[in-house]
Parts: structure tokens; sequence; C-alpha cells
């Protein structure tokens, strides 16, 4: 008996060595451990053996079974190994990636969202209007004498309702005084409507971001410290801004803010981002005959108000020479802001 | 407005401010310089040289080799090919080391195989304005070896915006003293004889329209030689680009610039009787100066004679025929007040602007009409003789356009955050010609009429310190989230969703053509009085405010696909425009999406084949938009586009989704199905507002049953949804379409037939469902579906 188990366990561990691949080593179990399988049967053969051997018979065909397990599992994990490292040697990763459309925000939407960001963690919130304005909001309640230019036909568009398209985004300044109430901080980005010709530095829709802070005892230098802190936020820490006298109907004082445009093989140059003031008192009679309470009594609260072309703000930011690539959705230009 | 730096400078003392420090002062004045442009010669290297010999160049027929005596001791050999000289002649002559206009910088070199050391040089060769062809033939008396740019002024032109608040610096004299006030430096005095005035009577100034014109004087010369004006006055309108005409017409012009007051020289003779200040009647008649014609109003104002002919344009422009010429001996000097909203009115009307009208209708000091004129009867006696009438003739008075204004010292220190002291502030209001009286008090110089009030001085005290004296605070309240706030957050998930679904965010006007309403995919059908147009459009591509985006979006796919971009995936969010009800209720304002997709969903490659863009693609976008919701897409037809369908979400109406009908596609070359969808953004917003509460996850397992049902091929899927949902199963958590089978040759399936397979999911939430209670409602199911709908089970 202990020669054929000998036998057995020789010719199984032969089998083993020389299968190749899983399937040939798995008849080579089948052959000695399956159900006719050489070392089954011998087992079976174990009835038949004398009371007295049986125990030593019995520990020789379990050392049998053991050392041909053991030598099946490895010989399945170096296999195994082998064909692993067979089906990944052929993998060339320098081919090209498969495609997966890749999309992307509109460079406006990324600086607008930049800069409303900034403001936000200042404290500003989010204020809106319509677009189809009427000339109180546009003009009258902005302190714009009646026959400023910007009335003009030809400067902005009318509907035959008299209506217009508003022509800034200061509207929004009036329509939050009208219905909220001090103190007011709040931003309004969007579209403003001239009647430009387009070209290369005019939209006849552009759009723009105001701000209005209202409230007792704001004053220039908070005008000057919240531009200050946004523009260098926006443009680095080491912006150079300067703050020049302005006139706009509905400030006063009025300014316009210069930052130092650096770009590498150039002069450096001073251009315009914004412009800025302090609110007219005249704007808060306007409020105050429209509401007809005093919250916003001249006497009481002061504010300050800016503004920025948005488009403008972008084309510095990115370099782009002509406006109409903002508006003209050219795919090759999108994807550049993936 | 242009600035001639030498005429400025006659009115403060500018020596030693470089170009640089002048452009700061008028940039922190508030007066933007827009250009600067440097008159004259720059370089010291180009001096005076004497031509001693002149041979012909060995080697170059046009050439000449000259030897000249550029005041060196030695004589310097250069190469030259002008004609116009001769020997003995004295030019310009660029030493080595010399800049040139437009950066060229001269050397020494050999010119066909000749020493050259320097250039001798034409007028434009050294930034003279152009003279004779060839060289620069200077003055006999010319010292040799002289910078040449001693010999000829040199200037510098600035072009400079002044805001409309400001029309006292739209003058030398005005700029002048805003300058000297904030260099604190002596503002020059200016003489200007006094003349007396006498009221004239009604019949030599008649006065009908006060308002328009308050105030008129007149002064009469007689005997005057009109010529051309002398050098100085000449060079005094060139430098600042103006033509000299003749030299009544010049002083006219010069006191304009000088003093901001603009006058008009009518030719007596052609005046009949005395001067008649009226408004126009209605449909008169003019020809401007410039030839053009008008046809006047009666909000017009006109300057006419007793005869009642229009002679002027009031403050806009004169007339053709009652200007000064060369044959004229008697003039009529005007000096005047207009109202600047009358001259406002009449030159946009008439689209005719002058340097006058400019100034009236800002407003000019009313105390500067009679100096003005003074100065221009001066002038005029000076260079054209004749003799003047001893007194000026006058009507009407100067309007008071300033009053006192109170500086709030409290007011003050807070705007300004307590950056100026009082004295400082004060000092500012008087260096700027106010002064101070009694409470607070502060007397406003006539040309100030722009300070009116408290803020105003306040404004002018921020100016003149500058912001940069001011501290920065950097603090503010604390303010709520806004509900637009809320919009613009969700807007914005939704964009970068869009983006990482591989869309690409557009931007396209809100103006479009009538010819895009086509395309216009709105959420409710529009009707004609729904559209809004605009009054004057700029162009007929511009007309109409768009009431849906996907026209722009339609535009932007046409013009990537001309470009060569094959895969068409845009969005767009923003505000749509539309009247509704026929035009009932007006002016709407909406927030809309859309979505363009066209064009291969993936792009073909070694791993893999294109595959066209369906709608189930557009569909899935919208549907990851909208992950808690159900999505479907309910047909609806849409006039003018195919496959119209509305967009629900769990039911709801959101939006519209269409294809373009195929021969819109072709018409814009689109070369394929072109899917666009648009979506109320409030609808959707909401819906992806989030979720309040946590679902608890499933304790028990469930159970899946399929069933494939043999249906006619017309039957819409949605009507298998809505028959299941009919049965309200509370054991069904869902069911899915895995597999839609048709056979068009009829073989396997009739062509009218089709295979639709589903799985239905079952699950309790409180034990593992027994298998005969999932086949009891899963039996039910099948049941409901039956009775719906003309199918077979399979």
């Amino acid at each position: 008996m202990k020669e054929q188990i000998d036998s057995i366990q020789s010719e199984a561990l032969a089998a083993i060595a020389a299968a190749d691949n899983e399937r040939a080593l798995d008849d080579a179990r089948v052959a000695v451990l399956g159900k006719k399988g050489t070392l089954t049967l011998a087992s079976a053969g174990i009835k038949d053996v004398p009371k007295e051997d049986k125990a030593a018979v019995g520990q020789l065909l379990n050392a049998a079974r053991s050392a041909i397990t053991t030598a099946l599992e490895e010989k399945q994990a170096v296999l195994r190994n082998i064909a692993d490292q067979a089906a990944l040697a052929g993998i060339d990763l320098t081919l090209p990636a498969r495609s997966v459309p890749t999309g992307s925000l509109h460079p406006l939407t990324i600086l607008r969202d930049q800069a409303i960001g900034i403001l936000r963690r200042m404290g500003f919130a989010l204020a809106e209007g319509p677009e189809i304005e009427d000339e109180f909001h546009c003009f009258d309640a902005l302190n714009t004498p009646s026959d400023h230019p910007a009335r003009n036909e030809k400067d902005t568009f009318y509907f035959d309702s008299g209506k217009l398209l508003r022509t800034h985004t200061s509207t929004v300044q009036v329509r939050t005084m009208e219905t909220q109430k001090p103190p007011i901080r709040i931003i309004a980005p969007g579209s403003a409507y001239r009647r430009d010709e387009i070209d290369a530095t005019h939209l006849s829709v552009f759009n723009q971001l105001e701000g209005l802070y209202v409230a007792e005892d704001v004053s220039l230098p908070d005008l000057k410290g919240t531009l200050e802190y946004f523009f260098r936020e926006l443009f680095g820490s080491d912006t150079e801004l300067r703050f020049r006298p302005h006139f706009f109907p509905f400030t006063e004082p009025s300014f316009e803010i210069d930052v130092k445009l650096k770009v590498k093989g150039q002069e450096p140059r001073w251009i315009e981002v914004a412009g800025c003031g302090m609110v007219d008192p005249a704007v808060f009679e306007a409020i105050h005959k429209s509401r007809k309470d005093d919250l916003f009594d001249p006497e009481k609260v002061t504010g300050f108000a800016f503004g920025m072309g948005l488009d403008r703000l972008s084309m510095i930011r990115w370099g782009i020479k002509d406006i109409r690539l903002l508006i003209e959705n050219d795919s090759r230009f999108l994807k550049q802001f993936a | 407005m242009n600035v001639s730096l030498n005429w400025l400078a006659t009115h403060l003392d500018l020596a030693g401010k470089s170009i640089q420090e002048i452009d700061n002062l008028f940039t922190f004045a508030g007066v933007e310089v827009e250009g600067i442009q440097v008159k004259g010669i720059a370089s010291d290297k180009i001096v005076v040289a004497q031509i001693m010999e002149a041979v012909q160049h060995p080697n170059a027929d046009r050439l000449k080799v000259t030897q000249v005596d550029a005041g060196e001791g030695s004589l310097r050999q250069i190469v030259c090919g002008a004609r116009n000289y001769k020997v003995g002649d004295k030019v310009p002559c660029a030493l080595p080391g010399a800049e040139l206009p437009g950066g060229f910088t001269i050397g020494e070199t050999k010119m066909r195989s000749v020493e050259s050391k320097g250039m001798l040089c034409s007028s434009t060769e050294i930034g003279l304005p152009p003279g004779e062809d060839g060289l620069l033939i200077l003055p006999e008396d010319s010292p040799i070896g002289r910078p040449v740019k001693e010999l000829f002024e040199s200037d510098v032109l600035l072009e400079l915006e002044v805001t409309p608040n400001r029309p006292d610096l739209l003058s030398h004299r005005g700029m002048g003293r805003e300058l000297a006030t904030l260099l604190k430096t002596p503002f020059l005095p200016l003489e200007i004889p006094t003349r007396t005035t006498r009221v004239a009577s009604a019949s030599t100034i008649e006065l009908r329209s006060p308002t328009a014109c308050p105030l008129y004087t007149a002064v009469r010369i007689s005997g005057v030689t009109v010529k051309e004006s002398p050098a100085w006055l000449k060079q005094r309108l060139e430098s600042i680009g103006l033509r000299p005409i003749n030299n009544i017409v010049d002083v006219t012009n010069y006191v304009l610039h000088e003093l901001g007051q603009p006058l008009h020289a009518f030719d007596a003779a052609k005046l009949n009787g005395g001067i008649v200040v009226r408004t126009a009647n209605e449909g008169e008649a003019f020809i401007a100066l410039d030839e053009s014609e008008h046809v006047l109003v009666a909000e017009d104002l006109v300057i006419s004679d007793s005869s009642g002919a229009a002679l002027a344009l009031a403050g806009v422009m004169g007339g053709l025929t009652s200007g000064v010429t060369e044959t004229t001996t008697d003039i009529l000097l005007e000096s005047a007040y207009f109202t600047p909203q009358g001259i406002r009115r009449t030159s946009r009307r008439t689209a005719l602007s002058s340097d006058s009208s400019y100034r009236f209708e800002r407003g000019v000091d009313p105390a500067g009409v009679l100096p003005a004129s003074a100065l221009a009867v001066k002038l005029i006696l000076e260079l054209a003789g004749g003799t003047a009438e001893g007194t000026t003739q006058l009507a009407g008075e100067a309007p008071v356009l300033t009053q006192p204004v109170v500086l709030d010292a409290k007011k003050l220190d807070q705007l300004m955050g307590g950056s100026i002291s009082l004295t400082d502030a004060e000092e500012i209001l008087s260096r700027l010609g106010l002064s101070k009286l009694a409470d607070g008090k502060w007397d406003v110089p006539s040309f100030r009429a722009d300070l009116q009030r408290h803020i105003d001085l306040v404004e002018e005290i921020a100016r003149v310190h500058g912001l940069d004296q001011v501290p920065s605070r950097f603090s503010g309240t604390f303010v709520p989230t806004s509900p637009v706030d809320a919009a613009y957050d969700a807007d914005m998930a939704i964009r970068r969703s869009l983006a990482s679904l591989g869309f690409h965010e557009s931007q396209t006007i809100k103006l479009i053509s009538d010819a895009q309403m086509v395309d216009a995919l709105t959420l409710r059908p529009m009707q004609e009085g729904d559209i809004i147009r605009v009054k004057l459009p700029l162009s007929e591509d511009h007309a109409v405010m768009r009431p849906s985006i996907v026209p722009g979006l339609v535009a932007t796919a046409a013009r990537n696909v001309r470009l060569g971009t094959k895969s068409l995936r845009f969005f767009e969010l923003g505000r749509v425009f539309r009247n509704q009800g026929g035009g009932k209720a007006k002016d709407l304002e909406s927030d809309s999406l859309a979505i363009v997709l066209s064009g291969p969903v993936t792009a073909a490659g070694w791993s893999q084949t294109d595959r066209a863009a369906d709608l189930y693609d557009l569909k899935a976008v919208i549907a990851a938009l909208l992950p808690s919701t159900k999505v479907q897409l309910v047909p609806k037809d849409r006039p003018g586009f195919a496959l119209g369908a509305e967009i629900q979400a769990d039911g709801q109406g959101i939006g519209a989704f269409a294809r373009l009908l195929p021969s819109r596609e072709r018409e814009l070359d689109l070369g394929g199905a072109v899917f666009v969808a648009e979506l109320d953004l409030s609808k959707l917003r909401k819906l992806r507002a989030g979720i309040s509460h946590a679902e608890p996850l499933p304790q028990f397992p469930g159970s899946a049953r399929d069933a494939a049902m043999d249906l006619p091929a017309t039957t819409a899927n949605l009507e298998i949804e809505k028959a299941v949902a009919k049965v309200q199963q509370p054991l069904l958590v869902s069911f899915d379409c895995f597999d839609v089978f048709t056979d068009p040759t009829g073989e396997k399936l009739p062509a009218d037939r089709k295979s639709v397979a589903y799985r239905f999911v079952y699950r309790a939430e409180d034990r593992t469902l027994k298998a005969e209670e999932v086949d009891a409602a899963h039996q039910g199911v099948l049941e409901a579906l039956s009775k719906a709908l003309p199918l077979k089970f399979r």
C-alpha cells in the first residue's frame, strides 16, 4: 500500500509540475483527487486495510493528499501569475485615450463666478432686476438729466411702449433700494445694452457687475478698501491700483479705477477696470420719494456704488484681443477654458 | 479737447514739468489724457551743418559724397542722395547716435564702400511738418553746430477728455487755472481791457427769447482788413489742429480756445437793421456755414436781422451768407450766453455740432461773455485795423447760476473717513476760487456752476486731496443670502453638470433676427403680439428680444459646423423675453436653459467607431440634470420642428424638446440630426433643490420578474409606463425596459409589431417576500397591462 500511495503521489506531483496551464492543472487535479481520481480510489481502498494498519495508511493518505493539494495550490498561483503577466504584457499604455466629451464653462462665467466669489466673501448678496426697464429706473432715479445723451434713441434701445433696454446694471441699485431696507450690501451681475455697432472692442449687449453698499456711515475709506481688496483678489495681491477722479451722474465723488497691467514683453500700462463713487444724495432723494418713507433719507444713510464690465475684465484677464470671441462661441476658443 | 502745452504755459509756469508729470496731473484732476503727441525735434544730436563739398559717388549714380562742417573742427564725410541743395547750404545733420522719429538711430556706415558718418536730413526725417522735397535748407544765418531743435519750436499736443460737469476746463485759461490750483503755483494774470457797456435799444438788439438767450452782446468794428493772420496766431491754432482761415475768424477761434467763450463775427454789410434773437419759425429753412441745409423747428433759436432772415443758428453754427469774407470791411462781433438745454436739443436734432455748441451745451461762464468780447475786439483792432464802437451793446443780463453752498464739516469728516482736516479742506476750496462766507457757507465763482450742493464741495475736496490720501477700511455689514443667491448657485451647479457632461457653455446675443424666430423653441407657443421688437435696431440681425435661447444655439451650431467642428454640444443659460396672450401681458422676462446636441456622441478612434447622437442622448442629458425625478418626453406637436415634445419631470412640464426639421438642418448645412431642448430654469432650480430627508436603506432583498410583451409597433413606451403606474402595486419598487426588438423584414416578428422586455422589481419594507407573493403581485401588473394595451406576453 505504501508503494502504491508513494507512486500516486509522485505521479500526481509530476503531472502538476508538467501542467503548463490552468486547464492541464485541473486535469491533473481531477486525475488524482476527482471522484475517480487515483488518490480518491486509494482512499476508498482503506476499508480493505487490516485494522492495525488503518491508522498508518490513513496517515500516509493524508500526507499524500496534503502534499498534492499544496503542490496544486502553489502551481495554480504560479500559473495565474504567469497568465496575469501575459494578460498585462501586451498593453500599450501610450495609445491615445478613448474619447470622452469634455465641456467647458464660458470664460465670462468663470470670471463672473470668481468676482462673485470674492464679493460674497466680503458679505455682498446677489440682487437682480429686469433688463427691459423704464426711464425712471434707468435714468430719472439715477440723477440723469432729462436731456442726457445716454437717453438718446441713437445710443439706447427703446421700445414702442416707451420702455428701454437698461444701459447699465445700476438700475438694480434703484430696484433694490425700493424694496429692501438699509443696510444694503448687494452685487448685481447682468446684461446691459447700448446701441453700439459690434466691433473688436464693442458689443451692443454686454455684461456688467454692479455693487452697492448703503448703511449709516459708509465712507470713502469703505469704497477704497472694498475695491482694493476686490481687485487684488482678482488680479493678484501685488496689483497696483489707482483711483482717478471722474464724473457719473449717480455718484459723487466719482472715480474710475485703473489697474497696472503687466504683460511680459510689454511696457506696464494703466488700464481702466471699473467706475465707482459715493451714492449721490439725489439718488437717495429719488428713492425717498418713490418709497414714501425716510429709510433712505440722505441725512441718515450714505453709500457707495461700483460697476465694472465683465467682458472687458475677461479680455484683460486672458489677453483676449477681440471682444467678439466672447459671443461667437467658436468651440476652438471655448475648449481652451475646459 | 486738444490742448497745446506751449499755449497752456502762457497761463502758468510749467517749467521743469515732464510730460509724464503733466499726464498724471490731468489724470488726477479727473481729466482723461487720451493721447499725447510730441511735436518738433527731440534729439540734441541733430545739428546745423554747412555743405562744403559734394562730389559724385564713385559707385552710385544717384549718390553724392559730401564734406560738411558740423562745427566739430574738422569736416565730416556723409553720403547723401538728395539733389535740392548747393554747396554752401546749411542743412540738418544727424550725428552718429542721433535718434530719429520712428526709433531709428544714426550710426557710422559705409554706403557702397564709401564711409558715411551721419545723415543729412529732410524736414519729415527729423519730425517736422513736410517741406520741400530733399534736404531741409536752413536759413543762411543758422549757427553751425547748433542743435536744430533750438531753431524750431517744439510743442506737446494733449488730447483730453473733459467730463460733462466741467465746462470750465474747455479752454486753455480754464485748464491752466485748474493746473495752477493743483500745483499750488501762481495762475498768471491775463491782460484784458475792460470796455464800457450800454443797454442796446430794441432796434439794435432785440431779445425775444430771454430764457434761451438771457444775455447777448455785440460790438461793431468798422474798416477792418480781412487777411491772413500773423504767424503767432496761425501757429497757436495749428498747434491744436485748427486750420487758420482769416484774421477775424482766427481771432474768434483763438478766444474760444483761450477763454472758452464762443464768439461769432457777422459781416455787418449783410445785416439788415438790428439783431433779433428769436425762436425759429416751424419749417424755416437754414443753410449753415458748412453748406448743410436744415429745416428748423420752433424750439430752435436763431439770430436774425430786422428783415427776419436767419443769419445763424444761435450758438451752433453761422449761416452760409452772413459770415466774414475777404471783402468784409465792417463786422458785428457777437458774444452771448445761450442756455445749454436749447443748444443741446438743436445740435442733436440737426446733427450740427461745433466747438461753439460743444461749449454752450455744457454751459459757459456767464461772467466770461464780456471779457471774451473785449479780448477779441483788442486782437481784431491789432490784427485787422479798423475802429470799434466805444461801448459794447448789451441786451438782457448775465444769469446767476451759482449760489452760496454750505460745507457741512461733520458730513465731510464722515465721508472722508477723517482723512482731511477742515483747515486743509477749506484751503482746497479757497485755491479752487471759492470764498468763505459766514455760517459755513462758501461763495462759488461764476465759472463753477457745477458746485451747487454740499456734496459737490466734498467732491472737489476729495478730488484735490486725492484718494491715495484716504485710508482703506475693510469692514462691512453682514447680510443674509438672497433668493437671487440661491438661484445663482443652482445655475452654477447646472452649468458645471453640463460642462462635465461634455457641453460647452455659450453666450449668444439676446437680440436676434426675425429670420431666426423659426428656431425659437419657446416653452409656450408664441403669437405675433408676443414678440418684443426694439424700435431702432442696429440691424435686422438684432431686431427681436429673444423669446428662446435655441435660435442662438442653432446659429452657434451652424457656425461651428462651418468651422469644421463635428461634435456639436452647446448650452446656454440666460434671460428670455416675450409678451403673453398676443401682447396682453407685456415684457415678461424669465430665465431659461437651452441645450443643442448633434454630431457624433463618441469620436471615432482606434478603439471605437463613432455613433451619431440621437434623441435619447439628449434625453439622457436632461435626465442627468434631474437624477431624482422621472424625466419623460411627452409628444406634443411643434409647428416648425420635428419630434416635438414637452419635457416632463415627474409629470410636470418643465420645457420643450424637438429636433430641427430635416429641411432646416439642410438649409443651415448642419450635416445631420440636431436635437434641441429649452427648459424653464426656475422649475429646474426647484426640482434640483436637493432632498430634505434621506431614505433608510431597504432591509430585505427584492425579487425581479421579467416580462416580454408583443405590441403594435406604434404603441409608445409611455403607454406601458402609464398602465403600470395605474396599478399602484405597493410592492413594485421599480420597472425598467431592458430590450426593444423589431424586425422590419417581418421574419422573426411581424413588421408592425414590436417586442418590449421589462424587468419588474418587487420588495417589501418589512419582510423578505415569498415567491408566491411576488408572483401574485407580478400577475396583477401583467393583467392590468393586458387590459390597458393590445399586447400578448411572450
